[in-house]
């Protein structure tokens, strides 16, 4: 689905934010994207819709290779989610703001009104349909941000920094929503520092670091290797500690099993 | 947005460098009237080219370059609006070419100057300069902050156009009026996040006592030397023989 072949891109001479990137994103897949500050986390996710195109290598979505299309052209497909809500809400109403790229793509006025209906609804920003963007809370232009994208349904999301100001209820609100369009086919792409989002609820990592791939896998076994984290300066999930701590055989970031084997230890009930 | 890069201050250690900004305003102020007061193209590249050993002294050629080249962009509009409003009010195509060159090469060599005079002189010494000439240190603190967030301005305009073109914004389509209608999405919240910004500084500014003591004392005080004096000097002789160029040989 997304191809990335031997990509490099630097943005002054010399000094690489991406360097012989080779990643394999299959369709279907909800994968989080993790990294130090300045790892190319945003630089990567960039060369997705177009916005940059590599220097050197090739990238390629769904078959087209982002050389030979336009951002308007992929933006279709690539839904990008920037990490402040107040680089793109401009709109004088919520409802507006929604339609504007349902307007961009030329859908049918009937289309557009349902999808936005189905966006306020599911983001829980119908009481404030008819109010300018600027005038809601941090967390609450966040997710009219998100909302905006998500309401043209594209075949791959990419969210950068998703669950910065919201709280715990609006996060398992996300991940819910997340899994439920992964369910339908979607690709999702979370670029995120949130380490328990991540342990929580996303099933594949990938790991950067100073502009390489450092690891790619399941978010179990990235995210119990100490090595690895440190090495890319990233805090480790609690359970994962917790089950250092522990020391189990098999550290993991699943809450049952490190609940098993502490309640075994204390002599505990049984479960 | 390139042409903003070639403002932007970065520490160097040039004489150029060191020279008090008073002494540099001063030849910002004559080589700019100079090219307001003449049309001929050759006199005014030479006025550009006043700037260029200002340039190789101070070794800010990569930076210099690029303002220069982002502001070839302007060159070709003022060109052809020049071009345009000529040909319809005198009939002459000559003409039209001569005077959009001129203005071409004026607006380059403001560009120069201007660049030249912010890429050596540091926000700090500005303003102190500033209030020294007696200007108000609000005052003087106002325009320092309004030039050091024109990069950073030009940085978030960059991050916004991205976001709307990520959200299906196409800026080169349509006629010229719906061009200009594109810009909108990156305007507003340009705007918006600029006020957002400006509040955030005031607050944090006041946070740490800003305005506290009624009377100021500087650290540092600037000081004209010697080699200001030379600059000066410099600066008003070449003054004084391109202009010699129009009161003595009448060229215009």
């Amino acid at each position: 689905m997304i191809l990335f072949d031997d990509v490099s891109y630097s943005y002054s001479p010399g000094r690489y934010a991406l360097e012989h990137i080779n990643l394999n994103i299959g369709e279907a897949e909800l994968a989080a994207i993790l990294g130090e500050n300045g790892a190319g986390k945003t630089t990567l996710v960039k060369h997705i819709n177009g916005l940059l195109k590599p220097q050197s290598g090739k990238v390629t979505v769904s078959g087209i290779d982002t050389k030979d299309s336009t951002v308007a052209t992929l933006a279709r497909k690539v839904g990008l989610v920037f990490q402040n809500p107040d680089h793109q809400l401009f709109a004088e109403t919520v409802e507006k703001e929604l339609a504007f790229a349902l307007v961009n793509f030329g859908l049918p006025p009937d289309e557009v009104s349902r999808r936005v209906d189905w966006a306020m609804k599911e983001f829980e920003l119908t009481q404030y349909r008819e109010r300018p963007p600027f005038m809601l809370s941090g967390g609450e232009r966040k997710r009219l941000a998100l909302a905006s994208v998500l309401c043209y349904d594209p075949q791959i999301l990419i969210l950068d920094e998703p669950t910065t100001g919201q709280d715990s209820r609006q996060k398992t609100r996300l991940a819910a929503l997340l899994k439920r369009i992964n369910g339908e086919g979607k690709t999702v792409l979370v670029v995120t520092h949130d380490m328990e989002f991540v342990a929580d609820f996303i099933p594949k990592v990938v790991l950067l670091s100073k502009g390489r791939v450092l690891a790619e896998g399941p978010a179990e076994e990235i995210l119990t290797n100490r090595e690895l984290l440190m090495s890319a300066s990233l805090l480790p999930p609690q359970l994962a500690e917790l089950s250092w701590d522990l020391a189990l055989q098999r550290p993991t970031i699943d809450l049952e099993q490190v609940v098993l084997v502490a309640s075994k230890l204390v002599g505990g009930p049984q479960r | 947005m390139k042409v903003l890069y070639g403002f932007e201050y970065r520490r160097g250690t040039s004489v150029i460098h060191r020279i008090d900004p008073r002494s540099k305003m001063i030849y910002v102020i004559l080589f700019t009237a100079l090219t307001v007061y003449f049309v001929n193209p050759l006199v005014l590249l030479l006025v550009l080219s006043s700037s260029f050993p200002i340039v190789l002294i101070s070794k800010i050629t990569s930076r210099w370059a690029q303002s220069i080249k982002g502001s070839l962009f302007f060159i070709a509009f003022i060109f052809i609006f020049n071009f345009i409003g000529i040909v319809l009010a005198t009939g002459s195509v000559y003409d039209a070419v001569i005077s959009g060159i001129s203005m071409s090469i004026r607006f380059i060599a403001l560009i120069s100057i201007f660049s030249v005079f912010f890429l050596t002189t540091s926000p700090e010494d500005l303003t102190q300069s500033m209030v020294q000439m007696r200007i108000p240190y609000d005052y003087a603190l106002t325009f320092n902050m309004a030039m050091r967030f024109v990069p950073t301005l030009s940085r978030e305009a960059q991050i916004i156009m991205d976001a709307q073109k990520s959200r299906g914004l196409e800026m080169e389509k349509g006629n010229l009026i719906q061009r200009i209608k594109n810009y909108i999405p990156v305007l507003i919240p340009l705007i918006i996040s600029s006020f957002r910004r400006a509040e955030l500084v005031a607050d944090a500014m006041e946070s740490r006592a800003f305005g506290a003591s009624k009377k100021r004392t500087s650290l540092y005080v600037l000081a004209m030397g010697k080699r200001d004096a030379l600059f000066i000097l410099i600066s008003v002789i070449s003054f004084l023989l391109l202009l010699s160029l129009k009161l003595v040989f009448g060229i215009p």
